[in-house]
């Protein structure tokens, strides 16, 4: 038997969880295929979640599943152009026609999906981003100059997560677009995911019994991101998301942490999305979002 | 005797490739390792760690490399910091803070250090009119800020614990830098 799972037409942070109710109990015991043909349009966020899913069910030692492309010629080229396949190549048997990855000049991906599977990768990544991020921060969002300095902590940082604490590799991709539904001006994302152990897992021995009853995806969310709270008992960890929240809160930016049935937020002035959403469809490892919008011209 | 040690050096050392970016925590780890072996072979008193071949230090390394290294040596050794611009410094006060320890730092256009991290308001203002007049005694601080000997002598002996003045005999002296 073969389930089929319709990847969202629009496939970003908010349909994410449309997509992952597609994988019912995890692992599922049937074969899968990801049918990305009516996909328009994906986030960062969306391609490193297709790749996260493929990477869990290789993990969990599923047959390897298939992937439809998505049949836009458009949607195919940007695609191609972040990396996607060249990752996807790896963990899904692809259908449809892929095209080369062509890049030519400065472009929209700041970082094409990028797998962390180690901190020499997280070296890699910070090297590999810093030019392109002070063109877009500060030339196109308008940020101040040590913003792209700040941003490279950020994503090493969030990078970083997935090296200590998943348990796996993940992966990363960094992209400037126009967010024009929800905020209509430019922003920079950072997506980073894996399909480790969780948040839950990770804190489950060192902090679950102060919670009680109250303990499970939604609390070690909590933990980490409010409370910055680590699994090691070193004090010197646990700062990196709290630092993380400090500046995206002076550029009114957002992260959101999605992890096993649960998702984190801290929600800016200009988006309508909840702190805390439980009882979401289950998902591998965790999935983070670091939006930065473009300032506006009131003085900061 | 004063050692300076590049950082840069380093970090190339650390990570086998020419990277100028102080991130992850097995870095700095690596880092932080290399620099007190440097200060063991030494027999110098005071460590100077020069950062203006590193272009970002991150939390993690800032962690490892600064607030570790003065938990481990600071009953051993003076530390200062140069090289480091401004989001370096961020950093650096972030993590430090977070431990309630602090360094000085010598700002690239002056050679009075400044405090990055966490020590009380009077130890600051101390530490900052040690820097303008030189060595002096308990008596010496009350008489400058108007404070009290206890005052004076509280905020001298948190300066003293931390390791951002020499003591020798009853005056304290600010750190050496050159």
């Amino acid at each position: 038997m073969t389930r089929v799972i319709e990847v969202p037409a629009h496939f970003d942070d908010r349909s994410f969880d449309t997509f992952a109710a597609g994988f019912g109990e995890w692992p599922p015991a049937e074969k899968i295929l990801l049918d990305a043909r009516g996909t328009q349009w994906a986030s960062p966020y969306g391609l490193i979640g297709l790749l996260t899913a493929g990477q869990a069910l290789a993990e969990a030692k599923r047959e390897k599943p298939l992937l439809t492309v998505p049949t836009n010629d458009e949607v195919k080229r940007y695609w191609a152009r972040a990396g996607f396949f060249h990752q996807a190549a790896d963990l899904f048997e692809l259908h449809g026609k892929v095209p080369r990855s062509t890049t030519t000049g400065p472009s929209d991906v700041l970082l094409d999906v990028t797998p962390v599977r180690a901190s020499e990768d997280v070296h890699g990544v910070v090297d590999k981003i810093s030019e392109g991020a002070s063109r877009i921060l500060h030339g196109e969002l308008g940020l101040e100059m040590k913003a792209t300095l700040r941003f490279s902590m950020a994503l090493s940082e969030a990078c970083q997560n997935i090296v200590e604490h998943a348990g796996t590799s993940g992966w990363v991709a960094v992209q400037a677009y126009t967010f024009r539904r929800r905020l209509g001006r430019r922003v920079v994302v950072i997506a980073v995911s894996d399909a480790g152990v969780g948040f839950r897992r990770s804190l489950e021995s060192t902090h679950a019994k102060r919670f009680g009853e109250r303990w499970g995806d939604g609390a070690a969310l909590e933990a980490a991101l409010i409370q910055g709270v680590s699994r090691f008992r070193d004090p010197g960890r646990g700062q990196g998301l709290a630092f993380i929240k400090r500046f995206l809160d002076q550029w009114e930016g957002k992260i959101s942490i999605r992890s096993g049935t649960a998702r984190l937020s801290i929600v800016p002035p200009w988006d309508e999305d909840v702190p805390l959403s439980d009882h979401l469809p289950s998902f591998p490892g965790a999935q983070v979002q670091i939006i930065i919008p473009a300032q506006d011209s009131k003085p900061r | 005797m004063i050692q300076t040690i590049r950082i840069g050096s380093l970090l190339r050392e650390a990570v086998s490739a020419p990277y100028r970016n102080l991130v992850t925590r097995p870095t700095g780890v690596a880092v932080r390792t290399r620099i007190e072996e440097t200060l063991a072979d030494s027999g110098c008193l005071t460590a100077l760690l020069d950062f203006s071949e590193i272009e970002l230090v991150d939390l993690s390394c800032a962690d490892e490399v600064v607030a570790k290294l003065l938990l481990t040596v600071r009953t051993a050794y003076f530390v200062v910091l140069q090289g480091l611009r401004e989001d370096h410094h961020e950093a650096i006060d972030h993590v430090l803070t977070h431990h309630h320890l602090a360094v000085a730092a010598v700002p690239p256009d002056s050679c009075r250090p400044r405090l990055l991290g966490w020590v009380s308001a009077d130890a600051r203002e101390a530490f900052a009119h040690i820097g303008g007049s030189g060595p002096l005694g308990v008596a010496d601080l009350a008489r400058g800020l108007g404070w009290s000997k206890t005052r004076s002598s509280e905020a001298l002996a948190d300066l003293a614990f931390n390791r951002l003045v020499q003591t020798i005999g009853e005056l304290y002296y600010p750190l050496q830098t050159a």
